[in-house]
């Protein structure tokens, strides 16, 4: 049901949401404003919050996809609601597709921009570590996982990490890693190889400098290419990953991807970040967040629609307004060819058949493409063979996942949300609750060791 | 894109219709991606044999390919 109060305003949805000063569970309104839909929501004692949600094409009203909730798995008994017992509750509607464990909250950077709070801090160690993967393992029945921190890589043990998730049946290892060590260390990758790792989830915010300076306090641009050159050696799969800021590195969206297929078929895809506010903000503070829609069309605009707005498609698994992806096969002569459906599915499908399908897409696109297939010098024997032998090493993803926060936060996607941050005590935290915090930095889920820095933002 | 799928031994009969299967050219619909393929047809059904190496093999691997998450 939808209100038009007045020309160019209407009110499209009730939701609920918190109230960025105090956390407490406030409803609110998505509301159109022109080409805008704004979060709207009012705390009885703090007053009105705005945050921007979309922003321009696709058009929000075009942007749905449907899903039959999963109540399936282990739930937690709800107390206080959502987003107060997460681990699941017993209203979360999707199940875990990437489980995450952040093995050590220590980092060798120091971003200006890190949700994670890392800095100093502690490893996991492996008793913890294995119980960990067993219990990912029972309560969902296997998914993706991605190792994280703080930095993961320098985890004292990772390799033994690596191992472990393997013995524990994951198929599907991924590092979320700034790289750092992976460009010093020529051999680590290797290592990382053949404990089982699939693939690098690597930080990688711009072609230049500048932006480096910016959003991590260093110039890394070069140590991001021995990074990727290292893991192209040992046959990881690399996927880019930008974390996307206005004024610093909106205009470098399709250089990123370019950079990218020029390293096919070592890296598989990029896979954008808009920024999200975490940590210790003034309670005046206005967020300006970079929408989904507006990554969209900055891809197809700054690559003069060589990628064009309608290839994006809504996601299969999480909700449809956290994420948008695309992929492709580069041919022969450069061109890029879309793959996948001409049209969404818009009709409700079983969330869990979602989760299962974006497991397995996941896991083929963005692991290494074998040795076998990078080296085939067989002739094909028809066009099909000369199709996928292509296909095998020049598919390419391009994706986006908008983060919420306290501003931006919406329960009804928090509820569906598939990724999952494993804790020591076996609960699933859906990864925007572990990670959210009021305004003066107090953390709803994550244990915060210090909470003395002016917070900011995600990476 | 034109695909020849013709397996090797071609000694196929329609078993409602008694005929014997001929090559012809059949689309293949997946997730609106269209193949025009070449198979073994029934030329009086237009029945299409899909053999199993097929199947579960070059074909499932497109259909993978054209999956979208």
């Amino acid at each position: 049901m939808t209100r038009k109060t007045e020309m160019d305003v209407e009110i499209l949805h009730q939701v609920e949401s918190v109230c960025p000063v105090c956390l407490e569970r406030i409803p609110g309104h998505l509301v159109r404003r022109g080409e805008s839909v704004f979060l709207e929501k009012s705390c009885p004692e703090h007053g009105p919050f705005a945050a921007t949600v979309w922003k321009g094409e696709p058009a929000f009203s075009s942007w749905f996809r449907p899903k039959i909730p999963y109540y399936g798995g282990a739930r937690e008994q709800t107390g206080r609601g959502c987003p107060f017992d997460c681990g699941l509750c017993e209203r979360h509607t999707q199940r875990t597709c990437t489980a995450l464990v952040e093995i050590t909250s220590r980092c060798n950077l120091n971003c200006p921009v890190c949700f994670a709070d890392s800095g100093k801090g502690t490893d996991l160690d492996l008793d913890t570590i294995t119980q960990m993967f067993a219990s990912i393992m029972t309560r969902t029945g296997g998914c993706n996982l991605q190792l994280s921190g703080g930095e993961p890589t320098v985890h004292n043990d990772l390799e033994r990490v690596v191992g472990l998730a393997k013995e524990a049946g994951f198929t599907f290892i991924q590092l979320n890693t700034n790289g750092i060590r992976l460009a010093e260390d020529p051999q680590l990758a290797f290592r990382l190889k053949n404990a089982g790792l699939s693939s690098a989830f690597l930080q990688f915010d711009g072609v230049d400098d500048n932006v480096f300076r910016t959003l991590r306090g260093r110039e890394l641009f070069a140590v991001k290419c021995r990074a990727i050159n290292n893991l192209a050696d040992a046959g990881i799969g690399i996927v880019l990953v930008p974390t996307v800021v206005r004024d610093v590195n909106m205009d470098q969206l399709w250089e990123i991807v370019r950079f990218g297929l020029e390293r096919q078929p070592y890296v598989r895809g990029v896979h954008f970040q808009p920024m999200s506010y975490f940590g210790r903000f003034p309670v005046d503070f206005v967020p300006d967040h970079v929408t989904l829609p507006e990554v969209m069309s900055g891809l197809a605009m700054q690559s003069d629609n060589l990628l064009q707005v309608d290839d994006f498609r809504p996601p299969g698994c999480e909700h449809a307004l956290c994420s948008f992806s695309a992929k492709y096969m580069q041919q022969d002569d450069g061109r890029l060819m879309r793959l996948g459906s001409q049209s969404c599915d818009c009709t409700p499908v079983p969330a869990e058949q979602g989760a299962l399908t974006s497991i397995g897409v996941t896991a083929r696109q963005w692991a290494g493409v074998a040795n076998e297939s990078q080296n085939s010098h067989v002739q094909p024997v028809d066009e099909f063979d000369r199709f996928l032998q292509r296909a095998r090493t020049h598919t390419f993803s391009i994706s986006g996942m908008a983060f919420q926060d306290c501003w931006s936060l919406n329960l009804e996607r928090l509820q569906g949300c598939c990724i999952h941050v494993a804790r020591p005590d076996g609960r699933l935290i859906p990864f925007c609750s572990f990670n959210l915090t009021a305004c003066d930095g107090t953390s709803l889920h994550r244990p915060s060791p210090n909470l003395s820095s002016t917070g900011q933002q995600n990476g | 894109m034109n695909l020849s799928f013709i397996p090797a031994d071609m000694n196929w009969t329609c078993q409602p219709c008694g005929e014997k299967l001929q090559p012809g050219m059949v689309e293949l619909d997946y997730m609106g991606n269209v193949f025009r393929v070449e198979l073994p047809v029934c030329p009086k059904c237009s029945a299409v044999l899909i053999f199993e190496d097929l199947a579960i093999g070059r074909m499932l691997e497109v259909e993978q390919l054209l999956e979208d998450k």
